[in-house]
């Protein structure tokens, strides 16, 4: 219920101060929307003893857009990101996530950088990043940066590529190609409950509507998000009037993936939801990237 | 540990020493005596009836720990009446029985206090999107929605 | 005149009420809605100690070791006790005012584990501390050994020889067993049981059926918690989350051996939902309460959430193997029925885990007429939390059988389930069940062609047959509920050796403003209003200047308990008798005042006055009357008294019912086994009633537990008797995304057992909402022959049905 004692709190204003504060308390435990590592902490399965806070640090919010792509600033809030324009067609599935995370109490204090470094299982984030193959922009304590892309950045349940000591700093996507779309939506026992599947759709086209290229990424799988190269593979070629096509690109998906099956859901119906979350998320970004 | 917080609260500036892990509903209920936000779970955070607003946005305050709202202005429900009259939505839930037992309902106030003030003439269906993060046990959600709508006018 | 039986009084002959049938909107809302609620969490005391509870992480196990030296050095600790110093300081469970007048085995048990625990979250050791994080710090510092046992978690595996022993001085895992059925001796029950299986010969058509319903509940918002306060003049005053303070007082000066007169209860004022979960009389409070004495300061327990999914609200888990015979005409002969039911540890005062099955089963033929019945219940002890009562008590799963039974009889004869209900609905009342239910009044036909009617059924039909042909499956659903109204002493106290009677007390004062006491405790119900209204109804005045006052043991009459839908049936009546004794009364001595030729019945109460019915010219307030009587009893009539004070005592001559009759609109998705509720409208009877905002409320309310737990709601252990459902994430409750709106209509007859005709409503009504559903996903899905047998409803369990009813068409 209650968290265990916490030693120290420090809430720098400034990217500069956060990596200092870090490299000054290794092990510090960091908090973007804080409503995941809260719940963790309350239930004593993180116990912290210094807190280093990111809410202040204006230079890791926004969204612009330059001749270089477009650069989400990591402590974006979901309520900021549902409605962000410069989003719009090519990378507007993380308008979509951000749309139906839990609530709309969580949506004012979430963002996409902390989902990302949480990487839970259920999460509507990693797998839209992940479609959108985001380039992710670590900096350590001491100034060092590196870019990992985001199909290396999950590495498993609760695990991503980042080292403690570094900052997610920037989430990068490349500059969108003439005709891009993408779409984000998941199936889960309640409205916008913790998706036992998510589905993410990138897709580009030539200019008549036949996809030239996709990434597909799932959510809610074990052990961890990822894209499916048969299913990206089986949507080429294919327009958003192709139903077979797509249902057969959908399939292959399923198949590739294998969803794991629990005491909840089978992995069979796993499968059916791939499917119908697929091609409904596949026709969205159809249309999005008209 | 303890830090010193500096936070208002409906308008009222406090000073205290708190410790570091203390969350802000217990503060504003223990330290503040306000006791109208209510705790209903446990670490989860879902159940919404700790909602207040911090510098306006409707947050769980129970996934927040004081500390955190330093130098923040916070409304809770005490403080959603102005000036000794009551806010269209406390007006709306009484004349359209929105409440049983009122465990569930300052949560859904603060709630639906910013939620009508982002989406002033909003559909049936978007007050129910609204309401994910309030739990009610006791109305149905029929009553609480139909007060949304009431008070959404009253406010245009 | 002032001793012939209730029932026979008129309806009073006041004229047109101002507040009965009135939406007066409510008072309590001016507070809840600023915040200034006052729930047990809000109490505070100076000095006040905080406790904790430690509770066991196995299911089943010996406890070898529990360590409480570092926990006790931690800093603020005040104290840390274990069950086995418990076990010497306060008695022990079971004790005669919490046990009920039925045979069964009441295992013994103490407020915290001694040798052994039952099930993951048993309480084991207790901290105080001085402030709630330090006691959480000091709980995990208690240090326990367990030594694992083997774990049973199927009522129908612990009936099985060779099962895990929960009480090991019981023979077996069987907590309880009945048979309703004619005849109170064996001879009689075998005959019947020959008579009923001579009507399943007979039968044209027999439906034959196991239906399994989850564990689930209806967990309110509040938790439960506990502020006891001692001191050593007045003795003990307890706070406590309860719908029942009458009956917690006297159990626990039972359990702390402190004399009956020294122990007060008091409901918090206000309270956050109950729904049955805080009727039990329970481990904790009675901890707490020692505690406060052993330390001599207040000692305050607030529940967590988690402790509160763990511990108590687990209900419905039962199986039910049901037989249906009829005719080829559709008319139900006879049923049979083998109900298993699951009592958890069965370890809680009151209920002990197996009342709500019992009154389930007895509940089982619900509003038809069916002669004769053979329906055999077993409750059994298993490795999880002691199941306690949720709103419906019992009947969700019984109700689910029968009207699924009914619906899956009216497929086998192609006929529409809406026909063969309505052919079977009771349609002469009184009319006593085959189980001995006694249902006193109403007109179910006419409640049920209301609904119809509301529904538009033909038009539904028309649809549902012109979307087929599209390929879309959509489905109307009915259940329908014969309720409980209160609960007769006739049937409590048997039960649970309480009487049903509603208790009220209504003190006039001097100003002709109104006091009214009453001892059941409300957690949302609206007691505060709807109770004002019937007093400012009867007295002519605003209920505004009625104030009443609820749950306090001190100063209420004693009442059984916020349960079974007493307020609008019991308590209300009880209200209302008090204030017609009184008028009474005032009319006597207006009569010898005014020297009139009048009887005491001869007075209307309108606007705050008294006016003489055979001359409007002759009237007097109720104010200088109230004054005259209290303030200045100068020259009263011979005989008489002065003052106004009054407790009544309602009882009902038979028990009462309330009928209630729901449907269900869905559209379902055969590519993914996802439905969406579309629609949800009930017709109900509930009588006379005082303010329909408030009964709507409750209709809604209860509906859309119901459809929470058939939908979403779910307890869940796994192998190890752990269980995994302990938050809000992972026990999901429907939120206003989730649901239907619920439309409320009324059809329904005055109850002529109660003063003002009223009806008690509230309990039964989530009890149709399972059928209602799984009757309209079975309607959409007709055409491939799909019943639902078993809850929760899932779209991937319907994708399998319908995979596999595909899959056999095609073979």
């Amino acid at each position: 219920m209650y968290p265990a004692i916490i030693d120290a709190y420090l809430a720098p204003t400034s990217v500069a101060e956060a990596l200092g504060a870090l490299g000054e308390n290794p092990g510090a435990t960091i908090f973007a929307g804080g409503q995941s590592v809260m719940q963790a902490i309350k239930a004593r399965l993180v116990e912290p003893t210094c807190i280093v806070d990111l809410n202040g640090i204006a230079e890791l919010k926004g969204v612009s857009v330059a001749a270089g792509g477009v650069t989400i600033g990591p402590m974006t809030r979901y309520a900021d990101l549902n409605q962000e324009t410069k989003l719009h067609g090519a990378y507007q599935a993380i308008c979509d996530a951000a749309t139906t995370v839990a609530d709309r109490q969580v949506r004012n204090r979430g963002t996409i950088g902390g989902s990302i470094c949480w990487n839970y299982l259920a999460a509507c984030m990693p797998p839209t990043v992940l479609a959108m193959d985001a380039q992710l922009e670590l900096t350590k304590a001491g100034g060092g940066t590196r870019t990992v892309a985001a199909r290396d950045f999950f590495t498993g349940a609760l695990d991503t590529a980042r080292d403690d000591g570094e900052l997610l700093t920037k989430i990068s996507l490349a500059p969108p190609a003439a005709h891009a779309g993408s779409a984000y939506q998941k199936w889960s026992t309640q409205a916008d409950g913790l998706p036992i599947i998510g589905v993410a759709v990138y897709l580009e086209t030539d200019g008549g509507g036949s996809c030239i290229s996709a990434r597909m990424a799932f959510g809610g799988i074990l052990p961890v998000t990822r894209r499916s190269p048969a299913g990206e593979k089986g949507l080429v070629g294919m327009k958003a009037g192709d139903k077979d096509g797509i249902g057969a690109a959908l399939q292959a998906a399923a198949d590739d993936i294998d969803p794991q099956g629990d005491r909840w859901v089978e992995g069979g119906y796993r499968k059916v939801l791939i499917k119908d979350l697929g091609r409904q998320v596949v026709t969205t970004a159809f249309k999005r990237a008209r | 540990m303890n830090k010193t917080l500096n936070i208002k609260l409906n308008g009222i500036a406090y000073q205290e020493s708190v410790p570091i892990r203390m969350l802000l509903v217990d503060f504003i209920r223990d330290r503040a005596g306000l006791t109208g936000t209510h705790i209903g779970c446990t670490y989860e955070g879902r159940c919404g009836a700790c909602t207040v607003r911090v510098n306006g946005d409707a947050i769980k305050s129970c996934l927040m720990l004081a500390v955190q709202a330093e130098g923040c202005e916070v409304t809770t429900v005490e403080g959603l009446a102005t000036g000794g009259k009551p806010h269209p939505l406390q007006e709306a839930f009484n004349e359209r029985h929105a409440l049983q037992c009122g465990f569930c309902t300052p949560g859904i106030l603060m709630n639906a206090a910013e939620f009508l003030e982002k989406n002033p003439n909003p559909s049936e269906q978007e007050i129910r999107h609204s309401l994910i993060g309030n739990l009610c046990r006791c109305t149905g959600y029929v009553h609480i929605v139909e007060a949304i709508s009431d008070a959404s006018e009253r406010m245009r | 005149m002032a001793d012939r039986p209730f029932h026979d009084v008129p309806l009073a002959h006041a004229p047109q009420s101002h507040w009965v049938g009135k939406n007066f909107p409510r008072k309590e809302d001016g507070r809840l809605t600023a915040g200034k609620g006052r729930y047990l969490a809000d109490l505070h005391m100076p000095g006040m100690g905080h406790l904790v509870f430690v509770r066991s992480s196995h299911a089943h196990a010996r406890l070898t070791r529990v360590d409480t030296k570092a926990a006790a050095g931690m800093p603020g600790v005040l104290a840390v006790i274990t069950g086995d110093q418990l076990k010497d300081e306060i008695n022990g469970f079971p004790l005669p005012v919490v046990v009920p007048a039925l045979p069964a085995n009441y295992p013994k048990f103490w407020p915290l584990a001694v040798g052994k625990v039952r099930f993951h979250g048993e309480p084991v050791a207790a901290v105080v501390a001085l402030d709630p994080y330090q006691a959480e710090d000091a709980a995990l510092a208690v240090e326990i050994d367990y030594d694992p046992l083997p774990v049973v978690l199927d009522a129908e595996q612990a009936l099985k020889p060779g099962a895990p022993l929960l009480h090991e001085d019981w023979d077996d895992n069987l907590m309880f067993e009945m048979t309703f059925t004619g005849g109170q001796t064996v001879e009689e029950q075998n005959r019947n049981d020959e008579e009923v299986e001579a009507l399943f010969q007979q039968a044209d058509i027999i439906i034959q059926e196991s239906f399994k319903v989850h564990r689930c509940g209806v967990s309110p918002m509040e938790t439960r918690g506990t502020l006891a306060i001692w001191d050593d003049s007045d003795g003990l005053t307890a706070h406590i989350t309860t719908q029942r303070p009458h009956i917690d007082r006297l159990a626990l000066a039972d359990v702390l051996d402190i004399p009956a007169q020294q122990v007060r209860v008091i409901a918090p004022r206000d309270q956050g939902g109950g729904f049955g979960a805080k009727a039990p009389f329970y481990r904790e409070p009675n901890l707490v309460c020692h505690m406060a004495r052993k330390l001599g300061r207040p000692v305050r327990w607030v529940e967590t959430r988690e402790e509160h999914l763990m511990a108590v609200s687990q209900e419905r888990d039962q199986t039910n193997y049901l037989e249906l015979a009829a005719t080829k005409d559709g008319k139900m002969l006879a049923i049979r029925n083998r109900g298993i039911g699951d009592a958890g540890d069965g370890c809680e005062g009151v209920y002990w885990g197996y009342l709500m099955p019992f009154l389930g089963a007895a509940l089982l033929p619900n509003a038809y007429d069916l002669p004769k019945c053979d329906i055999k219940l077993k409750v059994a002890v298993t490795n999880k939390s002691a199941t306690s009562p949720a709103r419906s008590f019992g009947a969700f799963p019984t109700r689910f059988a029968m009207d699924r039974a009914v619906d899956m009889l009216a497929h086998k004869l192609g006929k529409d389930p809406a026909d063969v209900r309505r052919q079977n609905l009771v349609a002469e009342l009184p009319y006593t069940a085959c189980t001995g239910v006694h249902y006193d009044s109403g007109d179910f036909p006419m409640t049920w062609d209301n609904l119809i009617r509301e529904v538009d059924l033909p038009a539904f039909r028309k649809r549902q047959e012109d979307l087929r042909k599209e390929g879309r499956y959509i489905g109307i659903g009915f259940g329908v509920g014969a309720e409980l109204s209160g609960v007769a002493s006739e049937v409590l106290v048997p039960m649970e050796n309480q009487p049903g009677y509603g208790a009220a007390t209504v003190r006039i004062d001097p100003r002709g403003k109104v006091l009214l006491f009453e001892g059941d405790a409300p957690q949302g119900q609206g007691h505060e209003t709807s109770l004002a209204q019937v007093a400012a109804h009867e007295f002519g005045i605003h209920p505004n200047d009625v104030v009443v006052t609820t749950g306090d043991t001190g100063v209420t009459p004693f009442g059984s308990g916020t349960i079974g839908a007493r307020a609008g049936s019991y308590t209300a009546s009880a209200v209302s008798e008090a204030c017609r004794f009184l008028k009474k009364k005032m009319g006597r001595i207006m009569t010898h005042d005014l020297e009139l030729e009048a009887g005491e019945d001869d007075f209307d109460f309108q606007d705050g006055e008294i006016i003489y019915s055979k001359d409007n010219n002759i009237r007097k307030s109720f104010m200088e009357m109230s004054n005259r009587i209290i303030m200045a009893p100068l020259n009263l009539p011979e005989g008489e008294e002065a003052g106004l004070e009054h407790t009544a005592f309602f009882e009902a001559d038979k028990p009462m019912i309330t009928f209630s009759s729901h449907a269900a609109m869905v559209e379902v998705d055969i590519a993914t086994g996802q439905f969406e509720f579309t629609n949800y409208v009930t017709s109900e009877d509930t009588g006379t009633v005082i303010n329909p905002l408030i009964v709507e409320g409750q209709v809604q309310g209860g509906v859309v537990q119901g459809i929470s737990n058939a939908l979403y709601e779910e307890f869940v252990y796994d192998e190890n008797g752990q269980q995994l459902t302990t938050d809000y994430e992972n026990y999901q409750v429907a939120t206003a995304a989730d649901v239907p709106p619920v439309r409320v209509t009324h059809a329904g007859v005055p109850c002529p057992h109660t003063p003002m005709g009223t009806r008690g409503l509230g309990e039964g009504l989530p009890g149709p909402v399972p059928a209602a559903l799984s009757n309209a996903i079975s309607d959409a899905l007709l055409p491939f022959g799909i019943e639902i047998t078993e809850l929760p409803l899932r779209a991937n369990r319907i994708w399998a049905a319908i995979q596999a009813a595909t899959q056999q068409a095609a073979e």
